[in-house]
């Protein structure tokens, strides 16, 4: 980062719940202006995470600071943090423009200053004109603006989102992913967000941290944890791979269980248990015999051919394991057919070895 | 189509569904009979009471010509007043009291954890279980016992009457406005006060501004309870009051054994008036909140956790 004050550091922040623990030890530092996204399945700790921040859950134990200032145990009133909670939790008794104004009146904002500031926050989010609304008598999406309004009229240093997207239909969310990220790169404010859609993390975020079971697994760009997902866990979850299993045979090669040996960098000592993690677009098909010298290859039986619009999801058996081949579809080209006996091949280098 | 010929047709035929709906059956004129029937045992009596307390025959059940004589004999009777007296200001006082502990019972229950939370959760519903009488005993006991200690000690010379009664009353409300305060709580989604500290509200701010307004239909459903409840009392009434003060419903009840004239129709039918006059003031409230926030959770949550008792 090349801010020296991270908006949020974490430091061996732990939570438990009675016997239970939700954030085990993370340490986690995120930049100022940074889009920061906490992905995982639920019950991973991202949300709890998302909740030590705002103040709404205390850690056990760990740092916990905001642009350098400890806050570990503040109540969330006292940090320069605010929400927009999952389903909003927007006011039911007050109107669009008092929800807005609602952390301005606490705060004791002077009259004119307040119905200057919510006018821009409502008109920041395209609301204009429903200030007299009720939260029921507005759509989701409108819902899911007034909560943003509600948290920027503050002006945080750092907003939170709690599965921001999760109550919208499809349409609507990929909407509201590009207008979150015209929106923050608008006001320039540090977002951390907490999904559990891998699709969205990789769209909205300038980087991601990766948790599962309470442990951060990985954090880095959406690139990063593509291309070189840290374990097989990761590799898995972001996005659809083939795991192929496989032992480590020195640091530039790895033997398949069907005793293949495939080049693949690792730094893992020899003899370890390994994946081969191979995208499915990264994977090629030809018919038998017709791949590339030089190609790693792995001959098998298609068995399936799904179409899914702009590309065509070919399932491979070979002796051990299915593979899930996509390539782009294309009307003009013959394809082979379900049945028919095919290679899979793939770049020399095309594949990653992810751990345990 | 045929979204359009669901509609009224264009000759102004009523539409075939609400003929089929008029037409004749068995069960519909039993269930028809059967209403009527229910409306006759509920309101008959109420009517016989009306109409006889203008009757002038000293016996209750004889009709002896009309008379407004019982309602004057009722604004001479200065033991009445006093009867009346002492019920409303009991009421109004229990009320209030038991509606500030009943909510914060509800709100230390519903939203902390603390030891001993089941055991204070259970005890708080004991009042609602226990027999009355059983209550009245252990009031009476209880009140004895004390305010013999209490005169012991500081010499004093306090005994039943007003104190007791209202205590009593608060004591047996603080259950029933917690348990209606409670089911408004629970319907209340949390996040909506974590919402409020995040946006810079204190708890107790957070409590004024937004739990508050989400459970109020609750506290006044709580509060019309406790009220009606303390109006209504007779058994732990009876045994908490001294001969200092007593509620209307006891005094109306002692009548009853000294020998009853229709001065108790004309008792009754005041008081039927005032609790018709309550019932429709709260209605009216509540419609003219509806508009707002008010949610189905009101009187109808109360009149049920009553009649469950």
């Amino acid at each position: 980062m090349t801010d020296p004050v991270p908006a949020v550091t974490i430091t061996g922040i732990t939570k438990r719940f009675g016997d239970v623990t939700a954030v085990d030890d993370i340490d986690l530092e995120i930049g100022d202006g940074e889009f920061f996204a906490l992905l995982g399945p639920s019950g991973c700790g991202k949300t709890t995470t998302l909740r030590m921040i705002a103040g709404l859950d205390f850690p056990t134990m760990g740092s916990l600071q905001i642009f350098g200032d400890e806050v570990g145990t503040l109540p969330p009133n006292k940090r320069p943090v605010n929400t927009v909670f999952q389903a909003y939790a927007l006011f039911p008794h007050m109107n669009v423009a008092d929800n807005v104004a609602f952390g301005l009146k606490m705060q004791k904002v002077e009259r004119a200053e307040r119905d200057r500031r919510v006018a821009e926050a409502v008109g920041l989010v395209q609301l204009g004109g429903m200030e007299s609304r009720r939260p029921n008598q507005l759509s989701g999406g409108q819902q899911q603006r007034v909560a943003l309004a509600r948290a920027l009229v503050n002006r945080p240093k750092v907003l939170l989102l709690d599965e921001p997207l999760g109550a919208l239909d499809l349409k609507l969310r990929q909407e509201m992913q590009l207008e979150l990220k015209a929106l923050q790169r608008e006001v320039g404010i540090t977002f951390v967000f907490v999904t559990h859609d891998q699709e969205e993390a990789l769209t909205m975020s300038d980087r991601i941290a990766v948790m599962h079971e309470g442990r951060l697994l990985q954090v880095g760009t959406p690139e990063e944890i593509y291309q070189r997902p840290a374990n097989r866990f990761v590799a898995d979850f972001i996005g659809r791979t083939n795991l192929l299993e496989a032992t480590v045979a020195s640091s530039e090669e790895v033997v398949l269980s069907n005793g293949m040996r495939v080049a693949a960098a690792s730094e893992h000592p020899t003899g370890t248990k390994v994946a081969v993690s191979l995208r499915p677009e990264q994977a090629f098909l030809y018919r038998r015999g017709a791949a590339p010298a030089g190609w790693p290859t792995i001959d098998g039986v298609l068995r399936e051919v799904t179409y899914v619009g702009n590309a065509l999801v070919h399932t491979v058996a070979v002796d051990w394991i299915t593979i899930e081949v996509r390539t782009p579809y294309r009307s003009t080209e013959t394809t082979p057919e379900v049945g028919d006996e095919v290679s899979v091949s793939w770049e020399p280098g095309g594949v990653t070895v992810v751990g345990d | 189509m045929s979204v359009i010929a669901r509609g009224p047709l264009p000759g102004g035929r009523v539409p075939r569904v609400r003929q089929r709906a008029g037409r004749w059956s068995p069960t519909r004129a039993a269930l028809g009979v059967n209403a009527w029937f229910v409306y006759a045992f509920f309101y008959a009596p109420i009517a016989l009471l009306v109409v006889f307390s203008f009757s002038a025959d000293r016996n209750v059940g004889r009709w002896g010509g009309f008379t407004l004589g019982w309602y004057e004999d009722f604004i001479r009777n200065e033991s009445v007043q006093d009867a009346i007296w002492v019920s409303v200001r009991v009421a109004l006082l229990s009320t209030v009291i038991s509606v500030v502990l009943g909510t914060l019972a509800a709100l230390a229950i519903e939203r902390f954890r603390f030891r001993g939370r089941q055991t204070f959760d259970a005890l708080l519903y004991l009042p609602i279980i226990i027999p009355d009488v059983t209550m009245a005993v252990m009031m009476l006991l209880f009140f004895s016992e004390f305010f013999d200690l209490l005169n012991l000690l500081f010499d004093a010379d306090l005994r039943k009457g007003f104190a007791s009664i209202t205590v009593s009353h608060i004591a047996f409300n603080i259950s029933f406005v917690s348990v209606v305060v409670r089911a408004r709580l629970a319907g209340m989604d949390r996040r909506l006060e974590e919402a409020a500290m995040d946006l810079y509200a204190s708890r107790w701010k957070a409590f004024r501004h937004v739990t508050l307004p989400q459970i109020a239909p609750g506290v006044a459903g709580g509060a019309l309870l406790a009220l009606t409840l303390s109006l209504d009392d007779v058994v732990v009434t009876q045994f908490a009051a001294g001969p200092g003060a007593t509620t209307l419903p006891v005094y109306v009840f002692g009548l009853i054994r000294r020998g009853v004239t229709p001065l108790i129709n004309s008792v009754s039918v005041v008081m039927l008036v005032a609790s018709i006059g309550l019932v429709i003031l709260s209605l009216f409230v509540q419609r003219s909140r509806s508009g707002s926030a008010a949610g189905p959770q009101g009187v109808p949550a109360a009149n049920r956790a009553r009649r469950s008792t």
